[in-house]
């Protein structure tokens, strides 16, 4: 545990440099809320947890391929993989849980009318799930850019397809629209909720299982060499 | 430059190839009073005096290149690596004993750096085993570092991997950093903001914490200095006589009579 918590600490102190990163994640979901706060506010909470799943998706791609440059090193100096992948996965988990606090508080302030144990929990299920998202991207696609252009589709496509239609439903954000329908409609009945909470599960175990494995594979002992 | 910072430099360049510098300084300075002529006609500058000197004291100093006496450390054999229809490695050996310094050498792509990651466990072979005995110490030729992180955050991430509390894996990265003449390492700068060669200071100093069996570096003093990359060669020696199983990549072949053994990987060279 104390090898996971110093990964986790290292993880913090880098991604809290990238100042500027930090400034444009952080306002980001803003511009993503305010879009459709005057007309459809209720599309606005979902829009603002859109918002926060992208820019912590992202944060994490970065954090992942940064990683890979020093992770081998970590491994022969005597860290397991899932030290290395749990304690970047708490450190961006503590920087989602930053990121959306605030959120929060403005949507507590700043609307009536809606459940805010529901807002709070879709926040806290889009920090759970777009960080291993974004360290599972970057597992995948270890080049920034195209990481980042495929989290951008996933977000847009998540926004923009019919809810109706299937594909909607096997996106990994589906559950805030799940979620959100109880939380902003009123009389919406809690198996809403349920249904977001088994797709928010079933994702992140995809997710963390992608990441992982990739990870596993990656800085794995080479079986033809055998130390004595 | 005055006789005093000749002398001076001299000395520093003495100390630095680990000769002490007393005799020969000595010495210098009193023909140079003697014969009021200027340090740097009589002697040239003070490096290559000082290389001069250590010429002269070798055979009294320093066992340059010695038969390997120590346990085997690290065996590789018939190691075979392709990539795509190009095989880079065909059958290649190697064995390194405690207290042994192999340079492996070679033309550009011939795998010198390809070799060195299967000797790390890095990166599979397409046949042939490694056998290690201790642990590894690996000194990448680029990478190893994070760009965020200052040198002591370095220390502390890779030493606690090692085991070693924050305080200790500090101070020994410190004191490795000072050894290579770097008394900045205890500065806040991060990582990206080092030059070249100082990055890769951190990175060879990152690769001998929790003090390794076997050191494994890769081309380590790209972008040293003169006096650093002796710093360098000095602190190879220090490891042999440690007992340290030492294996550099180098394309530098005039340092060839510094090792003990020399692996070339030149395709169609004896190997």
């Amino acid at each position: 545990m104390k090898k996971t918590l110093i990964v986790a600490e290292m993880a913090l102190r880098e991604i809290s440099r990238r100042r500027g990163v930090l400034i444009l994640l952080a306002l980001l979901p803003l511009a993503f809320y305010f879009s459709r706060r005057s007309e459809a506010y209720w599309q606005s909470v979902r829009f603002v947890s859109l918002g926060i799943g992208w820019t912590l998706s992202t944060a994490a791609l970065f954090a992942g391929n940064a990683a890979r440059g020093i992770e081998p090193r970590l491994r022969l100096s005597g860290y397991a993989t899932h030290q290395l992948y749990l304690g970047r996965l708490l450190a961006l988990w503590a920087i989602g849980a930053a990121l959306s606090t605030p959120y929060f508080l403005l949507i507590r302030f700043d609307l009536d009318a809606v459940r805010y144990s529901g807002i709070a929990l879709i926040l806290l299920l889009t920090v759970v799930v777009a960080a291993p998202l974004g360290l599972a991207v970057a597992a995948v696609l270890p080049r920034e850019l195209e990481g980042m252009l495929v989290l951008l589709t996933v977000v847009a496509m998540q926004m923009m397809l019919n809810p109706d239609k299937a594909t909607a439903h096997v996106l990994p954000f589906w559950f805030t629209r799940e979620i959100g329908e109880y939380a902003v409609t009123p009389g919406a009945g809690t198996d809403h909720v349920l249904r977001g909470l088994i797709h928010a599960a079933v994702t992140l175990g995809i997710v963390v299982a992608v990441g992982a494995s990739a990870a596993t594979v990656r800085l794995r002992r080479r079986r033809h060499v055998s130390i004595a | 430059m005055t006789v005093d910072d000749w002398l001076a430099a001299l000395s520093a360049e003495l100390r630095r190839r680990q000769v002490d510098p007393s005799g020969p300084v000595g010495e210098a300075a009193a023909h140079l009073r003697d014969s009021g002529q200027s340090p740097l006609s009589v002697f040239g500058p003070p490096a290559a005096y000082a290389l001069a000197v250590v010429d002269s004291l070798r055979g009294a100093t320093r066992e340059l290149r010695r038969l390997p006496s120590g346990e085997p450390r690290l065996r590789a054999t018939k190691i075979t690596k392709r990539y795509g229809r190009s095989t880079v490695l065909n059958g290649v050996n190697l064995s390194v004993h405690a207290g042994e310094v192999v340079a492996m050498i070679g033309a550009n792509g011939c795998g010198k750096s390809t070799m060195l990651r299967i000797c790390a466990g890095l990166t599979s072979p397409d046949s042939g085993h490694v056998q290690m005995r201790g642990t590894v110490g690996f000194c990448p030729q680029t990478g190893g570092t994070a760009e965020f992180l200052t040198p002591d955050e370095h220390f502390m991430l890779v030493g606690a991997g090692r085991g070693a509390t924050r305080t200790a894996a500090r101070a020994e990265g410190r004191t490795a950093a000072a050894a290579l003449d770097w008394p900045g390492a205890a500065g806040d700068a991060e990582a990206r903001h080092l030059s070249g060669g100082t990055r890769q200071k951190l990175n060879l100093v990152l690769s001998q914490l929790g003090d390794p069996d076997v050191l494994l570096l890769d081309e380590p003093y790209q972008g040293f200095d003169n006096g650093t990359y002796l710093d360098f060669w000095q602190q190879v020696w220090h490891w042999r006589d440690a007992g340290k199983a030492i294996v550099v990549v180098t394309h530098l072949l005039n340092e060839l009579d510094r090792v003990d053994t020399v692996l070339d990987l030149t395709p169609r060279s004896p190997r």
